[in-house]
């Protein structure tokens, strides 16, 4: 298969009219901006002051803490996520159809329960007591990193998958040195994903609770939270700080070049390295990480269900005899967040193509706000959706706590994380097949299916999976906008947690996981190559 | 293939999203979780054939939801763990009063003044210690001790917390500002270590990584139920410390509710022997009404020295807590 290069042509590449593409970009863009506009409205009509209060001592700490978090978790994440998609889709190291499934779970454990894992596995008093406990800001750094860096592994997992092998052959042919190879043909080409991949763990450690508050870590979360019933004005106006903090980043974050061998899938195998030497450090580094952010973690679930069987307990458990109570709940979540994961696709889809297809400034301008929602609380998420939902005539406000206000809550919320891989994915389609079609008559929407879809569709699945697996454990939207009733596994570990029944937290979270396993297996992996 | 994976799950969401709720039926939005509740709900709904439909959430988010919803709520009745996030709602205008004789089971000192909530269950203030670590003899006969040298960095604290802040709110109460200042910036001099929650703290005490903690009594019993070799121990200061205040679970009607019979029928029922018994015997709490006994695993009430405050200064004042907790610099860990 050959490589195409992006070669520059004169009509393509003008500034196109305002067609139906941008003005689709441009609505989903706006509606993407509703969280930070109720912030904002928030902050006007309850007097709130963004100045003083980003420079206030008690905001800046946090405010600084916050950022140097989202920035060392960034740079752990991303190299983790990007070495182990680089190792368990082009190397021969062993175990690998198993680590590709494994690797993206830690993704969908809520960060408080795997706080609380790490807590209760490490230190004095824990399962392994010569490892110290982990808190503060280091405690963060690696537990969120271990949380995290799904959202590099799973689109460069994707990324590698599509494009071409005759480069990497051709350079290892003429070298021989993987390490030469993988920096100056493997790099470039996932390079703008791995990016893409970086900006979600930045922005979803921006808004992470969970995990900072276990690890006794003071951000800007921890102010947006324990100020948010008796002081709503600092509380909405520390949102809003965010959400312009998340604004400013993902600007910056959009304006990544586009991957630079824009290349298409090769319908045949991937090349596989014999790693060699490297055999046994880069299985160890692979079976660390899935150890750290996964074993782990079920051991200790394990050890809390054990627990729990064994004792004899005062107080109503719903643990019980049986865990038939976890039926509607598994159902409830299977649907909720594969439902989420299909609209989330659809819906940004028009953005990811005229953002990086057409390069038109609206795109831009929608990437960057459906990405700055996703560095929101969730909490924040759904009241602006709650107070959006109200506002709204009859018909709309009908909706309220209904299944499909809650699949849009899920939408806004964790959009970023399809537009990022889809983009990215848009951005890389070679246009000389575009060319070649239209030369033989093919419209559009031919050109899409034919052409486009199938070389962009892992891209779109993996971003698909991220929606999933973090609507998974979604909390604040699900209890505060699901129909009355709806509970689904994550809300379950939540109400567990909450009183202490850790054996049902553990089995719940357990039941998490596999559902996890056998819907990315399903939907997203298993018909990628290699 | 995939397509029809799609297919079969779009199915079951509006299968799942068809079921309807029955005409005699009461909303119930519960900052108290199913575990603790769900049971005498559906004990309600056999006696009365009221259905009960809850929406579980914490305390403080649910309170947030009906503010924002206002008399658009679909909520008739709010069940709060703490009197902080119900006397906010209290405050802003959302609750209607209750029903007279409903209110007269439970004794004055436990509900509120204008009758628009009442106190369904208590939990006690207590100092959780570790007792590898810490000689129950060396702790203090007062929460006001904490501020001496011996305690220096040995205590954990939940400022974030409902529990404490409404802890702070009685001491203002009935210490004072400027001493329940003085007592704040005096833990944090001592270097009082700040955790997210009681169960955080609980669990922390248990495994040796602090000695002590200031924390409601249940959460120790619940958590040495599944895990017996926990080293934590509950410790009750003397009868008229502020350090071992009632911190009462609450109950009331929202002002949007056009059900009130059902609701005011669900709070006498929260209120009669079988669901005080179950807070009694199954949750380890104290029963506030219906001359039911605490468990015998508990420490009687009269004899660790019930606190008496006025609840609606508990409510209304939490802004003025937040702010002396604040502005003690006890919260950023």
């Amino acid at each position: 298969m050959q490589v195409a290069s992006r070669l520059p042509d004169p009509k393509l590449e003008q500034q196109p009219k305002l067609g139906l593409g941008p003005i689709l970009a441009g609505v989903v863009g706006l509606l993407f901006l509703f969280p930070a506009v109720y912030l904002a409205f928030g902050t006007i009509d309850l007097g709130g002051d963004v100045w003083s209060t980003v420079t206030s001592r008690r905001t800046l700490v946090p405010l600084r803490n916050s950022i140097a978090v989202a920035v060392a978790v960034t740079a752990l994440a991303g190299t983790a996520g990007t070495l182990a998609a680089w190792a368990v889709s082009r190397t021969d190291i062993p175990g690998r159809r198993l680590l590709k499934t494994v690797l993206p779970l830690p993704l969908v454990i809520p960060s408080f329960v795997g706080a609380s894992a790490y807590l209760a596995a490490f230190g004095p008093g824990g399962l392994v007591t010569w490892i110290p406990r982990p808190s503060g800001f280091w405690g963060s750094t690696i537990l969120l990193s271990l949380l995290t860096y799904p959202y590099v592994y799973l689109p460069v997992l994707a990324r590698l998958t599509t494009t071409s092998a005759s480069l990497e052959e051709a350079a290892r042919m003429l070298d021989g040195n993987f390490v030469n190879t993988a920096r100056n043909v493997v790099w470039p080409q996932i390079r703008s994903t791995a990016n893409a991949g970086m900006l979600l763990v930045f922005l979803y450690v921006l808004s992470d609770f969970g995990a900072v508050s276990l690890m006794r870590y003071d951000t800007i979360t921890r102010a947006i939270f324990s100020s948010r019933l008796f002081d709503r004005a600092a509380s909405l106006t520390l949102g809003l700080v965010l959400a312009i903090l998340a604004l400013i980043v993902a600007g910056i974050g959009r304006r990544t070049p586009p991957p630079s061998h824009a290349s298409a899938g090769a319908a045949g195998r991937q090349p596989t390295y014999t790693l060699g030497r490297w055999r046994l450090a880069t299985f160890s580094a692979v079976w660390a990480l899935v150890g750290a952010g996964f074993v782990v973690p079920i051991l200790v679930f394990l050890t809390w269900v054990l627990r729990g069987s064994t004792t004899v307990g005062v107080g109503y458990s719903g643990l019980g005899d049986d865990v038939a109570f976890l039926a509607s709940p598994l159902l409830n979540s299977t649907v909720a967040s594969v439902v989420a994961a299909v609209v989330a696709v659809f819906v940004v889809l028009p953005v990811a193509y005229v953002a990086g297809r057409r390069r038109h400034w609206i795109g831009s301008w929608a990437a960057t706000t459906v990405s700055s929602v996703f560095a929101l609380p969730g909490l924040v998420v759904a009241l602006a959706i709650v107070f959006w939902a109200l506002q709204a005539p009859g018909p709309l406000a009908s909706l309220y706590q209904s299944f499909p206000l809650l699949i849009l809550a899920y939408v806004l919320h964790f959009g970023a994380q399809s537009l990022t891989s889809s983009q990215v994915a848009v951005a890389s389609l070679p246009k000389v097949f575009d060319e070649a079609a239209m030369t033989l008559g093919a419209d559009a929407a031919r050109r899409f299916r034919t052409i486009e879809l199938p070389l962009i569709l892992p891209a779109v699945l993996a971003g698909g999976g991220l929606v999933m697996l973090s609507t998974l454990k979604e909390l604040p939207a699900t209890l505060l906008l699901a129909p009355i009733g709806f509970q689904t596994l994550a809300t379950q570990i939540w109400g567990a947690a909450e009183d202490g029944f850790f054996a049902e937290v553990g089995i719940t979270s357990l039941v998490l996981i596999a559902l996890s396993w056998a819907l990315t297996w399903l939907l997203v992996l298993r018909n990628q190559k290699g | 293939m995939r397509l029809r994976i799609f297919a079969a799950l779009a199915a079951l969401a509006l299968l799942s999203a068809a079921c309807g709720g029955s005409s005699d039926s009461v909303t119930v939005y519960s900052g108290r979780t199913e575990n603790l509740i769900q049971p005498i709900l559906d004990q309600f709904t056999e006696e009365t054939g009221i259905a009960v439909e809850v929406r579980y959430g914490g305390s403080t988010d649910l309170a947030l939801l009906i503010d924002e919803e206002g008399d658009r709520t679909p909520a008739d009745v709010f069940i709060s763990q703490s009197p902080g996030a119900i006397g906010f709602l209290a405050g802003k205008g959302h609750l209607q009063p209750i029903a007279g004789d409903t209110l007269d089971l439970v004794d004055a000192q436990f509900r509120n003044a204008a009758g628009l909530w009442v106190g369904m269950s208590g939990r006690v203030r207590v100092i959780v210690y570790n007792k590898d670590l810490v000689d129950p003899a060396t702790l203090p006969s007062s929460v006001f001790d904490l501020t001496q040298d011996q305690y220096k960095g040995q205590v954990a604290i939940a400022p974030a917390n409902g529990s404490f802040q409404d802890f702070v709110t009685a001491m203002r109460e009935i210490h004072g500002d400027d001493v329940t200042a003085d007592w704040l910036a005096g833990m944090a001099a001592n270097d009082a270590q700040a955790y997210s929650n009681n169960s955080s703290i609980v669990q922390a005490v248990g495994r040796g990584e602090i000695p002590m903690g200031l924390v409601n009594h249940y959460y120790n019993f619940r958590l040495t139920t599944e895990e017996p070799s926990l080293a934590s121990e509950n410790f009750y200061l003397p009868a008229g410390d502020i350090g071992s205040l009632v911190i009462v679970t609450g109950i009331g009607i929202l002002e949007a509710s056009d059900n009130t019979d059902s609701a005011n029928r669900l709070i006498e029922w929260m209120l009669g022997e079988s669901a005080q018994t179950f807070f009694s015997q199954e949750t380890l709490e104290y029963p506030l009404a219906a001359d039911v006994a605490a468990s015998d695993r508990l420490p009687v009430l009269e004899t660790i020295g019930l606190t008496t405050y006025d609840f609606d200064q508990l409510g209304g004042g939490l802004e003025r807590t937040k702010e002396l907790i604040d502005a003690s610099g006890l919260e950023a860990p």
